[in-house]
């Protein structure tokens, strides 16, 4: 609207034109302004300038209802505006403060006296004004709010980004480890490397395996079983790597079972999650690590367990040569079988096959072995002391008890079967020998080497029945005890005293199983020749005994 | 002859010497956006330039204009000074408008050879006055009687920031339209048409 439409006098025109560079300018300022406040205070504050009135308050356009009788006014004058009815005020105007999508609310303002048209209608341009820089304000907001959503967002996709970016050269890191054979120590160097703090790998019982990184203790503690133990299941039953004091802890656990721990020291709590994301890649490296080193000693068992057993049972030359070539194992020295039965603490059938190879181990005894049933094979490439070689069993086993059978000398692939033969013949002996836990060498069987060594047991058989066969019968259909009596009173030259101790039978008894031996055998104990058969014919029982075993 | 204007390092926004002009911007950035060309303008013309800033962190106005200026030079010649708010506008803790008068006639004067300086460039920096400090209340006054002294200094133009996230009271907003005869909005420099003559503006006080 012009000054000519107005209808004003040029003076006033002017007049008016600079009344609206100052709206100009109210409305710049408006529009750089700092919130809906100051832009509607400025509304508020520049009214009495523009005409003679007053405001009545600014209110605001909302579709809830509302309760007063100004709001339904409001209501009812819509987006154009007009005349309302105030109490006790000859003039009300409501001018709204219009924007593209309709009023942002209304400019309500009073007079005694209706105001000038020009004044009226810089009262509706303020209006316009303030309704155009609230919507640029709001729109504004709204802007900046989408761009401060927009940067929260852009941060946390940076965030992803990089942790990302970081996983991936963690992995590519302990990667280029697992592929390279570095092993433990490549794997504790480069969790190191990633974290800047010191490592350490330790195997399943806590002892150190693998360092990297200052301050290295020296000794390296340990725990005691029962709160190493403690840890481990702490840290199985975590998802993630867990605290335990200064140290962070994981496990390379491959499909459950426990084979090691990494661990970074933090005694001052700095580790992060990409410190923690470095160590569980780490302990994944180092599981398959393990793992891939348990396979490789297991399969070389396997191959040696193998090996044993073809040479026990009998293989042709070439094959074992080939075999033992494979393990780097020398064959063709001489070799003895030793044959092993033991019992520690407790039942377990694995604790006496370690027992035998840290044993043999320690005393250089031999390194190939295998189980057999409740014993274990030793082939001995060496003469070493035996009874020394049982005593460290013996203790391997933590105080039990191990006895042990030696064959003879094998100079050939052919001979294993025999000596392990020999061995285990010298193993059954002892306890129908009733000797102790001893080592038995078949070299010192003396005449149950020989009696073993008779090729037809029907000439023994015809020797045993000769001289002792009644008394076999005897014992067979009484129950009696005879013949071990007899054999105890040979072995102990006569002597009944030794004898009743041996048997642990009162001197009487003794006296008594004699007499009845004299009565059914008819045969007079004193006479030397009978004695020497007598003798001959109990060794030969207990030699075909073992030997039907 | 009119005077040569006073660039203000935006292209064609323009001050007359003499000018006291009211900048209002948003936030700090959008104060070294006005400043920093209007600093660095005034020392490649060789004109004095003295600067009060509210804010003790320099580096966002400093680091710019070093970028192509040796300011260690302009500040050790005097051609650049650079104050802050406690030492110009509050000392002793007080705002008192006769000793701030007397400041800007101290610094206007103070140059050493007034010849070597075509112009001399102030700027002040207000959010000091929103500070509960003794004083601060005579703000709009001491800004009308500043349109009574600057005349004396025809040589000068007077910029006076002020924040507008930082200034929110629409009463003090209209007080200082009323009392700046220019205006810096969005990048214009504009004739104030709510500027009140400082006699008319001071007698309608109380």
């Amino acid at each position: 609207m012009s000054a000519a439409e107005l209808d004003l006098p040029h003076h006033l025109g002017r007049e008016l034109l600079s009344t609206m560079r100052s709206l100009m300018v109210l409305g710049q300022l408006m529009t750089q302004s700092a919130g809906e406040e100051q832009v509607l205070g400025l509304a508020v504050t520049a009214v009495p300038s523009l005409a003679s009135c007053r405001v009545v308050s600014v209110e605001p356009a909302t579709s809830a209802p509302r309760p007063s009788r100004l709001a339904a006014q409001l209501a009812s004058v819509g987006a154009a505006g007009g005349s309302i009815e105030l109490a006790d005020e000859p003039w009300a105007w409501a001018y709204p403060l219009s924007s593209a999508t309709g009023p942002l609310g209304y400019l309500v303002v009073a007079a005694a006296v209706e105001p000038s048209g020009e004044e009226q209608f810089l009262l509706r341009a303020l209006a316009q004004q303030t309704g155009a820089a609230l919507a640029n304000r709001r729109l504004h907001d709204q802007e900046n709010a989408t761009a401060a959503e927009l940067s929260k967002v852009n941060d946390r996709l940076r965030g992803t980004v990089d942790a990302l970016q970081r996983s991936m050269e963690i992995h590519t890191r302990l990667t280029t480890v697992a592929v390279s054979g570095e092993g433990r120590d490549g794997i504790a160097r480069a969790v190191h490397e990633l974290t800047g703090l010191p490592v350490a790998i330790e195997d399943r019982y806590g002892n150190l395996r693998a360092w990297a990184g200052p301050h290295r203790p020296d000794p390296y503690p340990k725990d005691p079983p029962a709160r190493r133990e403690q840890l481990i299941r702490r840290a199985q039953r975590a998802v993630r790597p867990i605290r335990d004091g200064g140290r962070v802890v994981a496990l390379a656990h491959p499909q459950g079972d426990v084979l090691g721990m990494i661990l970074l020291v933090d005694q001052l709590g700095t580790a992060g999650e990409q410190e923690l994301m470095a160590l569980e890649h780490g302990a994944t490296i180092l599981a398959m690590e393990l793992a891939r080193v348990r396979s490789l000693a297991e399969s070389e068992l396997r191959i040696r367990r193998d090996l044993v057993d073809e040479l026990l049972t009998g293989t042709d030359e070439e094959s074992a040569l080939s075999r033992a070539a494979a393990l780097g194992y020398d064959l063709q020295r001489s070799h003895r079988v030793l044959v092993v039965e033991g019992k520690g603490r407790c039942d377990d059938g694995d604790v006496l096959f370690h027992a035998v190879r840290h044993a043999a181990r320690d005393e250089t005894a031999g390194t190939l072995m295998m189980a057999r049933g409740s014993q274990v094979v030793l082939l001995a490439d060496v003469e070493a002391d035996w009874e020394r070689l049982r005593r460290a069993i013996v203790r391997e086993l933590g105080d039990g008890r191990a006895r042990v059978g030696v064959g003879e000398r094998c100079e050939h692939i052919a001979d294993f079967p025999r000596s392990y033969h020999q061995a285990k013949l010298g193993l059954r002996l002892l306890p129908i020998a009733e000797w102790n836990d001893k080592v038995v060498r078949f070299d010192d069987l003396g005449v149950y080497r020989l009696l073993a060594g008779i090729e037809d047991t029907d000439e023994v058989e015809r020797l045993v029945q000769r001289w002792i066969g009644t008394l076999l019968d005897y014992d067979r259909q009484r129950g009696s005890d005879l013949v071990r009596t007899l054999s105890h009173y040979l072995d102990r030259g006569g002597s009944y005293e030794a004898t009743a101790t041996a048997l642990i039978v009162h001197r009487n008894t003794l006296k008594y199983r004699l007499q009845r031996i004299r009565q059914i055998t008819g045969l007079e104990l004193a006479d030397p020749e009978t004695c020497f058969n007598l003798k001959l014919a109990t060794r030969a029982w207990q030699t075909l005994s073992v030997l039907r075993s | 002859m009119a005077a040569d204007p006073v660039s203000m390092g935006m292209p064609g926004v323009n001050l007359t010497p003499g000018d006291h002009t009211c900048a209002f911007y948003r936030g700090s950035r959008q104060r070294d956006d006005v400043l920093v060309p209007f600093l660095r303008e005034g020392i490649l013309s060789g004109d004095k330039c003295i600067c009060v800033m509210d804010d003790p962190n320099t580096e966002p106005l400093v680091g710019p204009l070093s970028v192509e200026l040796d300011i260690e030079s302009c500040l050790r010649t005097g051609q650049l000074e650079l104050l802050d708010t406690d030492h110009a506008y509050l000392p002793g803790g007080c705002f008192e408008v006769e000793r701030m008068i007397e400041f800007w006639e101290q610094g206007f004067h103070a140059a050493p050879d007034e010849e070597e300086y075509p112009y001399i460039r102030a700027s002040g920096e207000m959010t000091w006055a929103l500070r509960d400090l003794p004083g601060v209340e005579l703000l709009v006054g001491y800004e009308a009687q500043l349109n009574r002294f600057l005349p004396k200094h025809p040589q000068a133009v007077l910029l006076c920031l002020y924040d507008l996230e930082r200034f929110t009271d629409a009463q003090l907003l209209m007080g200082l339209l009323r009392t700046h005869p220019k205006v810096l909005l969005s990048g214009q420099v504009l004739d104030n048409p709510w500027y009140v003559d400082p006699d008319e503006y001071l007698a309608d006080r109380p």
